[in-house]
């Protein structure tokens, strides 16, 4: 899944709006999907950085626990009830969120947005 | 040259209620059966726009809407600087009610979204003979809540932009862009701590649980409207409420969240013509 955080990466540099939002963020987001971890480092609303896990010596700052069915489906242009936006898929029991969820809410409307990049990069 | 104004005409009235004055801002559109409409929680009347200027509704109803104390252009009331804004079910009700009597609305429907819906319910219960017909929308009895209401009234945040980012959660996919982001917009205006103190009543009062019972449905028909994509009141959350209330009705809309009216108007437009004509069938 490397290349589809990749992809947002690139995908959210090409949005101008997007990095004026976020341009205060600086947390590490971790998505944990089955198996695979990864951490994708914002600065300044840019993700500089996007390193492999599992790792315990990294720290982020909030979690994204969901697996790969449930992405995909998130990922659809036109998603179903329940899996157009990550809240759905934890009420679904589809994804957990962790850690500090006050920094993820603080700049929610940026970390949502991101998260739903690849409905763009992906179709 | 005469001004392409839309329908929607706007004016201010000061009505007593139990807690004081409230200086409120009502609008009105259409000729016909009289229809009282509420807003959800951390929003106001602008909702309502799509069908306060639609040709045909206004043709057979005559839409009244009115921002709460503290939402839109309805002021909070005096020394609000030095208070908690808390919601409570008897200032909702009774807000309702004095502007319902101060614009001399006899036996209007009344339809509401979200909290609105709530207390639809709640008045049918409470005061039967008041209205002749309830439209509840994304309403149940009781919905506790699935996030902090704190987070919307923080001093090192913007509760405004918190609180659009969360109710997007609502949104259907299916709703257009344009409207989308209207709905939004007036949610990130919502004054400080307004929408938390809307929540509270929302996720915090359950002063419906058990008592749907009591209402009665040949005083006043009930029709529930629910949208597939609502987190918040979900479909099983609204038809679990209908079949408590006997002789209550309810409709899925398979396309639309948790403001219909605001978010994809055209797709909410049959269902609420439908829903209206149903509580209208008495006359």
């Amino acid at each position: 899944m490397r290349d589809i955080w990749e992809g947002v990466a690139e995908a959210l540099d090409r949005r101008p709006h997007l990095l004026r939002l976020g341009r205060l963020v600086q947390d590490t987001l971790l998505v944990r999907v089955e198996d695979g971890e990864w951490f994708l480092h914002f600065r300044d609303g840019r993700i500089k950085r996007i390193t492999d896990g599992p790792s315990r010596r990294t720290p982020w700052t909030f979690g994204l626990v969901t697996d790969r069915a449930a992405l995909d489906a998130f990922w659809r242009p036109q998603p179903e009830p329940g899996f157009h936006d990550i809240f759905g898929l934890a009420k679904l029991g589809r994804a957990r969120i962790e850690g500090d969820i006050l920094a993820m809410v603080r700049n929610l409307r940026f970390h949502k947005d991101v998260l739903a990049l690849p409905r763009e990069t992906l179709s | 040259m005469t001004p392409a104004f839309e329908p929607i005409l706007g004016r201010y009235l000061t009505v007593e209620t139990k807690g004081g004055p409230r200086r409120i801002h009502v609008e009105s559109a259409g000729g016909g059966r009289d229809v009282l409409l509420l807003h959800t929680a951390g929003a106001d009347t602008r909702q309502w726009r799509h069908v306060m200027t639609d040709q045909g509704l206004r043709e057979d109803y005559r839409f009244w809407a009115f921002d709460m104390p503290w939402h839109g252009k309805s002021l909070p009331p005096e020394g609000w600087h030095e208070q908690e804004y808390l919601l409570t079910t008897e200032a909702y009700v009774d807000t309702v009610l004095a502007v319902s009597d101060a614009l001399g609305l006899d036996r209007p429907i009344l339809a509401g979204c979200s909290m609105g819906g709530r207390i639809a319910l709640q008045i049918a219960r409470l005061h039967p003979g008041h209205f002749a017909g309830f439209v509840a929308i994304e309403a149940s009895d009781f919905q506790p809540a699935w996030y902090d209401i704190d987070w919307f009234d923080r001093p090192d945040a913007h509760g405004g932009q918190m609180g659009a980012a969360l109710v997007s959660a609502n949104i259907s996919p299916h709703a257009p862009e344009a409207e989308r982001w209207a709905t939004l917009w007036s949610f990130m205006q919502s004054g400080p701590g307004v929408f938390r103190g809307d929540l509270s009543f929302y996720t915090r009062d359950d002063s419906l649980v058990g008592r749907l019972g009591e209402i009665d449905t040949k005083a006043a028909p009930i029709h529930i409207l629910v949208g597939a994509y609502d987190l918040t009141c979900t479909p099983e959350d609204a038809e679990r409420t209908a079949e408590a209330i006997p002789g209550a009705t309810s409709t899925v809309m398979p396309e639309l969240g948790h403001f219909p009216m605001s978010e994809h108007p055209i797709a909410f437009r049959p269902y609420f013509a439908d829903a209206l004509a149903r509580v209208s069938a008495d006359g």
